[in-house]
């Protein structure tokens, strides 16, 4: 697999939180090449840095020093008002905990990310591609964890962002709703060639992805690449 | 706003129903009031200025005794003065079929042609005079109605010495008696036992011994600002000093234009005051409500602001919180405001004689109310705004931080605390740890307490004057007023009435009392020693004894004309000789009757030139009613131009008050309450919807829902018991300041607070918190606290 373009490049990032006295440092020196179209798994323990970097990736967040650049963007420069259109139209994200709005319906849910963006494809579409159109008007608290979560890849993927960000999105659910939901998100990347970076603590998982960064202690040590990746049907926990 | 977070805003409003209808009640409420008052001010100012307007309310009134018709026409050419009247005014005595008492009222000049005169009459019913030999007069409305009278109908007229039988033709109002109070006949109008009547000119010239001749001039002027008028007044009457000048008023300063005037400046300071308390409460309450909801919406904002919403599409969002209240409250409030409209508008029917008084819609009232609903609303939602605003992306995705784990300030005192059971440190760590909610909760239940005691002390004042009034002070069945003052052996002509068992002469004047720059006018009471049927009394309920010689003064009006004991003060008495006499002060009382002088009604006869006199007669009668055959003899002394009856005159004053002060008070409370019920309501739910939680594992641990309530009011009643403690205070502050404000040169509002007041205000205050406490009794039954302990936050 011949990986040209770099989408996003992150370069000795540091992120450090003042906590009253102390200086927790979430992210050290991280950098990292995020390729085109490449399904990416950051994997380390807990409290490494993994959704710190997702945060930076994603706009969410400004490193305290380095940069990150989307294509020749450079997001750690960007105003508050840039960041918030890089997240509308290049970034979907998908949570652990789903994060959906509870008052509304699935359809609704996903149609809070068509809204905004200028060509998004419909909520009902969306909804179709993680097979639950029939759920349509249910809402959250109707659903089971994995459709939930499928709710959410949904929303991620209506606004037709160039990239997902999921951070631990199997952490909530059992092993056969996790394959699902990985399933499809490989699916995505394969057919509608998303660029996807998937976060885990999970080392089974590791196998799906092109590539593997681990991270610890807030720097990536180390990137493996899969030759050839691992199908879903493959992988065992 | 797009459908889709309209439709997520109203399910988070369903799902917060009780706060939001608890907080809606307050927010109707104030805009209610507002639009409900400013409309009913617009109403009854807009129908006073075309009644002033289009039957042309005279700008002053200047009475004489004898006014040659040119004189007015002079008065007519002095500086500012557009236009002048000549007018007669005499009292009468008024029989009217099946009436046994005769009744006092007041004959009133017209021409004999109808023409847009000063001071024009509205006619209601019948028509004008014919002609002047007729025998035909217009009578007073609310008159006619209070004694079934009407065109065709015949009433006897006793002016001065002669009796005459009129043709009623007509019935009409003037707009210089919106507000008719009897002379010396209490505080409200009394159609029944007071009349007035119009008659042609010449007719009543001549019946007065005013041939060609006037006893009073009315005018209008150009410029009728206070200092000018008063100046042209003054000019006035030194150009008819010859004429005897007794007295010049400027319609300001007339009863029923002043009366008028102060009502609608009450009612436009309500149309502020009111409006602001309840939207201030509704503003803090709904801070509470809302800053819970978007700090529950913590990972929703974070969401959606990773979904790429920028931080004003959030703010927007959220800011739509308080403009869908302030909109539903707006839509509630004017509806409730327009009902209120209507009740007032009802209200002032009977309270006032104005040609219409109708409820009119004001579209700019109506925005108004809606923009104030909006705008409190939106400051209502600040507290959460400001959250969701300053909340980063990031951080918003993290749990929120624990809550502040320090140690609560009563936590600190450790002796205290160890006696507390657990349940009563929840509720102390919940008080503490929530300073903001806290605090609106000891605001809203302080505000309520301090409405409601002063609702309820102010209705005892009104008693304690009026029981001063009629009760303490008068002790007489019935008044009876004399044309002119007359030497005392009347008294025993009147002592020999059939049923009259003890008479007491008055000499009542009012004069111009001066020292040096510093001038007033006012009434000096002539008192004969022994007075027992009338007793002026203090402050402390002390008798006010009257000196032999020299004048006792009311604090009010010794401090006007800053005179002390031992000064002397000169007297202008406006009858009988008026001539400039001096008299020492020798006694300073203190007394709610603000501007009154007492003194001997021998000194004050001597002061007017006379050896005895009195114009005044009080009565008490054997059987306490009327004996037909005492008003008979009464009705031939021509000297008698009025009764009263002081019973009479104080059930009338219930029958007018007493109703519409029983609703007053009925929905200040009420109010004040759902300012209580709302704001504890809505703190107890929010902090029930903060700790599910904590009451799952209550009920799993085999607590029973009543100890669990228990938590949620003990904190309620340890917060409001403060409010209500202070409130109390508050509400006592707020007596003190009311008293001031109804305070007027002619009487001092009392201050009147009892402690029986008190505990009932903090009791109907209690029953208000546990009515909000049963409805979270209710909630904390049916919380379904399984579901509750899977949530996740
Ligand atoms: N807002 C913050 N304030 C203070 N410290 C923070 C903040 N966010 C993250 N941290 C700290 O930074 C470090 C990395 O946190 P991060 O959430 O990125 O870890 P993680 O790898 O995602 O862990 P997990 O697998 O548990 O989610 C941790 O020590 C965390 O406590
Ligand atoms: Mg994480």
């Amino acid at each position: 697999m011949v990986l040209q373009r770099v989408l996003l490049s992150i370069r000795s990032v540091s992120k450090v939180y003042r906590m009253g006295e102390v200086d927790v440092h979430a992210l050290r020196n991280a950098s990292l090449d995020i390729y085109d179209g490449e399904f990416l798994i950051i994997i380390g323990p807990s409290g490494s840095g993994k959704s710190t970097l997702l945060n930076q990736i994603g706009g969410m967040d400004r490193p305290t020093s380095g940069t990150i650049s989307f294509m020749d963007r450079e997001l750690s420069k960007s105003s508050d008002y840039e960041l918030t259109l890089y997240r509308r139209r290049e970034v979907g994200f998908i949570f652990q905990f789903y994060n959906l709005i509870p008052t509304l319906t699935a359809l609704e849910n996903v149609q809070v990310a068509t809204e905004i963006v200028e060509n998004p494809m419909t909520a009902m579409e969306a909804l179709q591609r993680v097979g639950l159109a029939g759920r349509a008007d249910h809402f959250p608290s109707q659903l089971s964890g994995g459709e939930q979560q499928r709710i959410s890849v949904a929303r991620a993927l209506a606004s037709n962002p160039r990239l997902l960000l999921c951070d631990e999105p199997t952490g909530a659910l059992d092993v056969e709703t996790s394959r699902q939901v990985l399933g499809m998100l490989s699916k995505l990347n394969r057919e509608l060639q998303k660029t996807v970076v998937l976060i885990t603590h999970n080392n089974a998982i590791a196998g799906l992805g092109d590539r593997v960064a681990r991270i610890r202690d807030g720097t990536i040590h180390h990137i493996r690449t899969n030759d050839p990746p691992k199908s879903v049907e493959e992988i065992h926990w | 706003m797009s459908r889709l977070f309209l439709r997520k805003l109203l399910r988070d409003m369903k799902t917060r129903k009780g706060s939001l209808l608890a907080l809606l009640a307050i927010v109707t409420i104030g805009v209610g009031v507002y639009i409900g008052f400013a409309a009913v001010y617009r109403d009854l100012d807009g129908s006073r200025e075309r009644y002033y307007r289009d039957y042309r309310l005279a700008d002053f009134t200047v009475y004489l005794k004898r006014a040659p018709a040119w004189s007015v026409q002079e008065t007519a050419m002095l500086a500012n003065v557009r236009e002048a009247r000549g007018r007669v005014q005499q009292s009468v005595l008024i029989e009217v079929p099946h009436q046994l008492k005769p009744i006092s009222g007041t004959a009133i000049s017209m021409p004999l042609r109808r023409e847009p005169v000063l001071n024009d009459i509205f006619l209601r019913s019948g028509m004008w005079f014919s002609d002047n030999d007729k025998r035909e007069v217009i009578i007073d409305d609310a008159f006619a109605k209070a004694h079934r009278l009407q065109p065709g109908s015949r009433i006897k007229v006793l002016l001065l010495d002669k009796q005459h039988d009129l043709l009623v033709v007509g019935t009409a109002m003037s707009p210089e008696f919106v507000y008719l109070i009897p002379p010396g006949g209490g505080f409200t109008p009394d159609a029944e036992n007071y009349g007035v009547l119009y008659l042609p000119e010449k007719f009543l010239q001549e019946s007065s011994d005013l041939d060609g001749a006037y006893n009073q001039i009315i005018g209008s002027v150009h410029d009728d600002s206070p200092p000018i008028l008063n100046f042209t007044l003054r000019v006035i009457e030194n150009r008819l000093e010859a004429y005897g000048v007794t007295q010049s008023l400027a319609a300001r300063d007339q009863a029923s234009v002043r009366f008028l005037e102060d009502e609608l400046v009450g009612v436009k300071i309500s149309s502020r005051i009111s409006p602001t308390i309840f939207l201030l409460v509704a503003a803090l309450v709904m801070n509470v409500l809302i800053g819970r909801m978007v700090a529950q919406q913590r990972t929703v904002i974070g969401t959606l602001k990773a979904l790429g919403y920028s931080t004003s599409m959030v703010t927007r969002h959220y800011l739509n919180y308080g403009l869908f209240i302030g909109i539903v409250g707006g839509v509630t409030g004017t509806l409730f405001g327009f009902w209120m409209q209507n009740v007032f508008v009802q209200m002032y029917r009977q309270f006032f004689a104005l040609p219409e008084i109708n409820a009119h819609f004001y579209f700019d009232i109506l925005a108004t109310g809606f923009l104030i609903s909006i705008g409190f609303a939106l400051v209502g939602t600040l507290k959460g705004v400001r959250y969701a605003v300053s909340l980063e992306p990031a951080e918003a995705m993290r749990p929120p931080p624990p809550e502040k784990g320090g140690k609560v300030l009563p936590e600190r005192i450790t002796v205290f605390w160890r006696i507390l059971s657990f349940r009563q440190r929840m509720v102390l760590r919940a008080v503490f740890r929530n300073p903001f909610r806290s605090g609106v909760n000891v605001t809203a239940s302080l505000i309520s307490t301090a409405l409601i005691v002063m609702t309820l002390c102010n209705t005892d004042a009104l008693d304690s004057l009026m029981s001063f009034e009629f009760e303490k002070t008068a002790h007489q069945d019935m008044t009876i007023s004399l044309r002119d003052p007359v030497g005392i052996r009347v008294q025993t002509d009147f002592q020999q009435l059939p049923g009259v068992s003890e008479t007491e002469p008055q000499l009542l004047v009012v004069c111009d009392l001066s020292n040096g720059p510093f001038e007033k006018r006012a009434g000096v009471m002539g008192l004969v020693r022994n007075n027992r049927l009338y007793t002026p009394i203090d402050e402390q309920n002390r008798r006010i004894a009257v000196p032999e010689s020299g004048l006792l003064l009311t604090k009010k009006l010794a401090e006007l004309l800053h005179v002390s004991r031992g000064d002397t003060i000169r007297l202008r008495p406006l009858i009988a000789r008026r001539e400039i006499v001096y008299s020492p002060v020798v006694g300073i009382v203190d007394s709610y009757l603000g501007l009154s002088a007492y003194a001997d009604i021998r000194y004050l006869s001597r002061l007017l030139g006379e050896e005895w006199a009195a114009n005044t007669m009080l009565f008490t009668s054997f059987r306490k009613t009327y004996d037909p055959a005492f008003l008979r003899e009464l009705t031939m002394r021509p000297v008698v131009v009025g009764i009263n009856e002081r019973l009479q005159a104080l059930h009338k004053i219930d029958e007018v008050f007493g109703q519409s002060m029983g609703i007053m008070i009925f929905v200040m409370v009420l109010f004040a309450g759902m300012i209580a019920f709302g704001s504890v309501l809505n703190s107890a739910l929010v902090s029930l919807s903060e700790r599910e939680r904590e009451v799952g594992t209550l009920r799993v641990l085999g607590y029973t829902p009543a100890q669990i309530s228990g938590i949620f009011s003990g904190e309620s009643f340890l917060l409001n018991g403060m409010g209500i403690f202070f409130g109390v205070f508050a509400g006592m502050g707020l007596v003190h300041l009311l008293s001031m404000a109804y305070s007027t040169e002619l009487y001092r509002f009392p201050v009147v607070i009892y402690f029986s007041r008190l505990l009932e205000s903090a009791f109907l205050m209690c029953l208000f918190i546990s009515l909000a406490q049963w409805i979270v009794f209710r909630m904390v039954r049916k919380l379904n606290w399984l579901d509750a302990l899977k949530v996740k936050e």
